[in-house]
């Protein structure tokens, strides 16, 4: 049997997938296990933070041949009658491998696969689900998004993750298109889906699961992997300040741990964002240029997180170009 | 005039490159900076990397979208400028602008000129001085980015279509008043929309429109006169240096390819 990493007290000892059939055989699914299939090295493992809620945690590493593109948190929600799949990992070759891993567990009907936005990382495994005829579910301006991304997002990922890795990755936009808000019943429990304004993307779309009180939030939240700006600072800063008095039992966060806890959850990236901000919106003031600003705005944060030296650059930029307009 | 219709031929082919993804190793043997060069400067002579200009860009660009480039003429050369060409070799049209400098460019100091950019492959950039005794002088670099042109560099575009045209213009009194080169920069809300990217409710691809000109006047005498392309970045940013004068606010003009125009002045004590 695959040996696993330490991990949290919070997540019990690992089963094989045929110790955990031989537990589902007695329907004795209780929450908190963490599922490792034994059979493949290359296949998802997923915790089960709350009950029916399951959470594969994505590396913290830019895509290659050897993640495949497992690099971002996948969920998955198990109700009586269905099963909705929030973000697909970064390749069909790891969507399949999160079908897999859904597969193990139950066999409801996948009926819903949510993207909680436009990047790569997050939907490129949408094509592993297309047997299961799905509703695709996204803000109404993913669509719109990937589209004008398309091209460069297909070609930067066929470079990264080689052509192995890469086969059968298709861009699928939602056939379900979410304009404010808008539930989904999965039986037993309800999937509650808002869009966002601006702020990781123009694209973002949170999810809560009423039946845990289990807020999904996608990359509005970074953890540990520096958070990555392609919308609004400004426009992220300020939906920040609201999430911080949302009250739910947990968030799933895009990148970073399996489940955290609000409002701490926030605190680092709040800091990151505010540091860019702050450094940003001085040294316009001073009349220096955004290429001035990319070697010194938000330097202080370079120690806490990371693939800070991959990202940060291009905050910078994108806040600058930003800011500047003020 | 041969570039435009090489400008016409270009664009349609790179678009269909931008398209069916280009790959670097696809372009890598070809080498069109002869062609460039003939095109634009006929058989006059280039001298390469003789420090009478300086560029500096990142080696590596962070978002090829938004790439800064800043030109620099060191204080030592002392003569007037007539004109200031930079290009990206592998960009669609790979001209991307071309300055004009008229008597309030201003001398005695370093000049300098500095812009965003879009680089859509790995692609030698070049920027060619002329100066006043007709002597072309060039420095160049190599620039890893890819996807620039295809890149829609509008974060939000909802909110960028907001204001198309607004300009900003802002004058930078040096250090000490009777300094004859001054720095000021325009600031212009502007898609500068390169015709490649698709606008997914009409499956059509988003028109192109940009900045196509751009005369900076001091007092009513010309600092330069730009024509440019969609090379330029989004909202157009630019930031140069001008000869000091009696009268130092700023009359800047703009047209796009939509024949918009645009207009913006502005004073050392800001707008």
């Amino acid at each position: 049997m695959k040996k696993v990493e330490p991990k949290p007290a919070s997540l019990q000892h690992p089963i094989s997938r045929h110790a955990f059939l031989r537990a589902a055989l007695a329907l004795a699914v209780s929450p908190f296990l963490r599922y490792v299939p034994a059979e493949a090295a290359d296949e998802v493992e997923i915790s089960e933070v709350a009950p029916g809620i399951f959470v594969h945690q994505g590396r913290y590493e830019l895509q290659s041949p050897q993640n495949r593109g497992d690099m971002a948190n996948a969920s998955f929600v198990v109700g009586t009658d269905a099963v909705a799949v929030i973000d697909t990992l970064g390749s069909a070759i790891a969507g399949r491998e999160l079908r897999s891993a859904i597969r193990a567990v139950t066999d409801k009907p996948i009926r819903y696969v949510i993207n909680t936005h436009m990047h790569p990382d997050h939907v490129f495994g949408n094509a592993a689900f297309k047997e299961d005829n799905p509703a695709f579910v996204g803000h109404y301006k993913l669509a719109r998004g990937l589209a004008t991304r398309a091209d460069r997002y297909l070609a930067i990922n066929k470079e990264m993750l080689g052509e192995a890795a890469f086969a059968g990755i298709e861009i699928i936009v939602p056939t379900l298109a979410v304009e404010t808000s808008l539930r989904l019943d999965l039986g037993g429990r309800t999937l509650v889906l808002e869009t966002q304004q601006t702020a990781h993307t123009d694209n973002d779309l949170t999810v809560t699961d009423t039946a845990t009180d289990t807020l999904f939030l996608g990359d509005l939240l970074f953890s540990v992997h520096v958070p990555t700006l392609d919308g609004s600072i400004t426009g992220w800063l300020a939906l920040l300040e609201e999430l911080g008095e949302r009250k739910a039992a947990r968030v799933v966060p895009g990148h970073g741990p399996q489940a955290m806890v609000l409002p701490e959850a926030l605190a680092p990236e709040q800091r990151y964002l505010s540091a860019i901000a702050a450094d940003v919106r001085k040294l316009i003031k001073e009349g220096k240029t955004l290429e001035d600003a990319t070697k010194i705005a938000g330097f202080s944060e370079r120690d806490a997180w990371k693939l800070f030296d991959n990202y940060h650059v291009r905050n910078v930029s994108a806040a600058f170009a930003e800011l500047e307009w003020e | 005039m041969p570039i435009l219709t090489k400008r016409a031929v270009s664009a349609a082919a790179v678009l269909a490159g931008c398209l069916f993804l280009s790959t670097p190793v696809a372009q890598a043997g070809e080498d069109i900076w002869p062609t460039l060069k003939q095109q634009t400067f006929g058989d006059r002579a280039i001298q390469a990397e003789d420090g009478m200009v300086v560029l500096e860009i990142p080696g590596t660009a962070e978002d090829a979208a938004l790439v800064p480039l800043t030109v620099r003429v060191p204080p030592q050369v002392t003569q007037n400028l007539k004109s200031l060409t930079l290009f990206i070799d592998k960009n669609p049209d790979p001209k991307v602008a071309t300055l004009t400098f008229g008597p309030a460019a201003g001398k005695g100091g370093e000049r300098s000129f500095s812009t965003r950019v879009r680089i859509e492959d790995f692609s030698h950039v070049r920027a060619v001085l002329e100066t006043e005794d007709g002597s072309l002088h060039m420095a160049s670099k190599f620039v890893a980015a890819a996807g620039g042109c295809g890149a829609m560099q509008a974060k939000d575009p909802d909110t960028e279509a907001v204001d198309l045209g607004k300009t900003l213009v802002k004058v930078f009194p040096p250090a000490l008043e009777q300094s004859p080169i001054w720095s000021a920069q325009v600031m212009i809300k502007h898609p500068n929309a390169n015709g490649m990217q698709l606008d997914i409710n009409t499956a059509n691809f988003i028109p192109a429109r940009f900045v196509k000109e751009m005369i900076v006047e001091r007092g009513g005498e010309l600092v330069f006169k730009m024509e440019s392309t969609f090379s330029i970045s989004t909202n157009p940013n630019f930031r140069f240096t001008f000869g000091r004068g009696p009268d130092n606010s700023l009359d800047v003009a703009i047209t796009d390819t939509d024949e918009a125009r645009f207009a913006a002045k502005a004073g050392p004590s800001g707008s």
